[in-house]
């Protein structure tokens, strides 16, 4: 592949002599969009972690391309009581901040809002008032003020009623066009990513797959062994 | 009414009600980040601070002021460093400051000091420095939450709101330690260094469910802080009764109050 945005080079992590992730390789191409997909425990959330720079404790090489922007929408998490209330206003202000690493222009509130598809009018209701999916697009909303090209989702849907999981892997699919961005989708809902995918990486500690979603649907036993065996 | 014209309780009010601000705007960033405790263990390693100013002959409550933020600094780099847990730091250093104080002020053999004053507050002793001081760390704090509120505000909410990954400054999570520790000197002087805790929460888990944004939040807490200090200090002019407790007392009756109030609420919307 030329140039590639990221790329893992036999990156292997053990906790405790539990081997977590076992020589995992591959290449992720510009403006793809990038399933990771795999069973709890897979080591997805690991990998991830590794490729955001947040985890340095492993074997192998990561590499980013000079000059990408990386902006990440950790797992959304319900059913916070403790949480207190944020506007949806504070919640994206928090990202407009110098010392975020992001500039601190000013924003268009109702065009941020509109283009992921959410009403002005929640601008100034509390956050965790929405619905998992509101939620969501609001994230993505933050997240793209960072300018990113390339942007790791982590389990997206994970708190999303299943009416909007559609519209939100849709949204997700026209942000990544019309940005031209790299997303890097971690899921575990193989069959609604596998459509949207131009690439699927099933891991299970090791990779098992390294394709495009119509490799793994065509070859004869390759979908249900690899995807439902292992992932 | 004749009594607020006696400079002793003119002072008392300007102090009070400048913790009251403190406490009431700071608040909600300390429950938010789950640091309610820090503010005792603060308190703790503040009366150290007190023992050692014994120790070498400055006033106790200024010799407190050094001692907080320097081990603020020191529990906001060991907290950074992951090596231990929040709770296990803050045992060590509350048990470990009362410690220090302790030996301090028997090495010191001041047979006139009593710790009671700062474990539970002398409002109605403030002199004019000491309200300057309380006025001009007021000023200084909520200047400081006004030119850095959105940073503050994303350094002390849970990781799962936050910027994720790397765009944390910690710098301004050391920032955020000061003020407390700031905010736990005034109170130790006011209100007492172990009472000041529930002026910092208490107040914020009375308005938590009447606001929508962060900054309603603040706005309530601030006045349900500034209103507990008001009527408890008026309350103290006529009730023989520690202030403090009279304070303390006011936030908890609010508290008891919305609880009342909004279950009511909620039935009649039912």
């Amino acid at each position: 592949m030329n140039n590639p945005v990221i790329t893992v080079n036999n990156v292997t992590k053990s906790v405790a002599s539990r081997r977590l992730l076992d020589d995992v390789s591959f290449t992720i191409a510009p403006q793809s969009l990038v399933s990771l997909i795999g069973p709890n425990g897979a080591g997805k959330s690991t990998l991830v972690k590794i490729i955001l720079g947040i985890d340095a404790q492993y074997e192998g090489t990561v590499v980013i391309r000079p000059g990408e922007r990386v902006q990440y929408i950790p797992q959304l998490v319900i059913d916070d009581q403790y949480q207190l209330p944020m506007s949806v206003y504070e919640y994206i202000s928090i990202a407009t901040n110098r010392l975020y690493g992001n500039s601190s222009k000013k924003i268009d509130f109702e065009k941020t809002l509109s283009h992921v598809g959410v009403a002005v009018e929640k601008l100034h209701q509390s956050y965790i008032s929405l619905s998992g999916g509101e939620r969501q697009r609001v994230a993505i909303a933050r997240a793209l003020l960072g300018d990113p090209t390339i942007l790791v989702l982590d389990e997206p849907l994970a708190a999303v009623d299943y009416a909007s999981r559609s519209g939100l892997y849709e949204l997700i699919r026209h942000l990544q066009k019309d940005h031209k961005m790299t997303v890097l989708l971690v899921s575990h809902d193989i069959d609604s990513v596998l459509p949207l995918s131009d690439q699927v990486l099933c891991l299970n500690r090791t990779l098992h797959s390294n394709c495009h979603p119509s490799e793994l649907s065509t070859q004869d036993g390759m979908y249900n062994q690899t995807i439902h065996h292992h992932c | 009414m004749e009594l607020l014209t006696y400079t002793f309780v003119q002072y008392a009010f300007l102090g009070g009600i400048s913790m009251a601000i403190l406490t009431g705007i700071l608040g909600p960033f300390v429950v938010q980040s789950r640091q309610s405790i820090a503010s005792d263990m603060f308190a703790h390693v503040a009366l150290a601070g007190i023992g050692g100013a014994l120790l070498v002959g400055i006033g106790p409550w200024w010799g407190a002021l050094p001692a907080l933020i320097v081990v603020s600094t020191l529990i906001w780099w060991l907290l950074d460093s992951g090596t231990y847990s929040p709770d296990a730091l803050a045992m060590f250093f509350l048990s470990g400051g009362l410690a220090l104080a302790l030996a301090f002020v028997h090495i010191a053999r001041d047979t006139v000091f009593s710790f009671e004053n700062y474990l539970f507050g002398s409002i109605l002793t403030l002199t004019t420095t000491d309200v300057l001081a309380i006025l001009v760390s007021t000023i200084v704090v909520v200047a400081v939450l006004w030119c850095l509120w959105y940073p503050l505000l994303g350094a002390t909410q849970s990781p799962r709101y936050l910027i994720p990954f790397r765009r944390t400054p910690k710098l301004v999570q050391l920032l955020f330690f000061w003020l407390l520790a700031i905010v736990v000197w005034v109170g130790i002087k006011t209100i007492g260094g172990l009472l000041i805790g529930a002026l910092l929460v208490i107040p914020v888990l009375t308005v938590r469910n009447w606001a929508t944004s962060f900054k309603q939040l603040v706005l309530l807490s601030t006045a349900t802080s500034v209103s507990s200090v008001s009527l408890g200090l008026m309350a103290a002019l006529y009730v023989d009764m520690p202030p403090s407790s009279l304070i303390i007392g006011m936030s908890i009756l609010l508290f008891i109050l919305q609880t009342v109030v909004g279950s009511l609420m909620r039935k009649r919307q039912m």
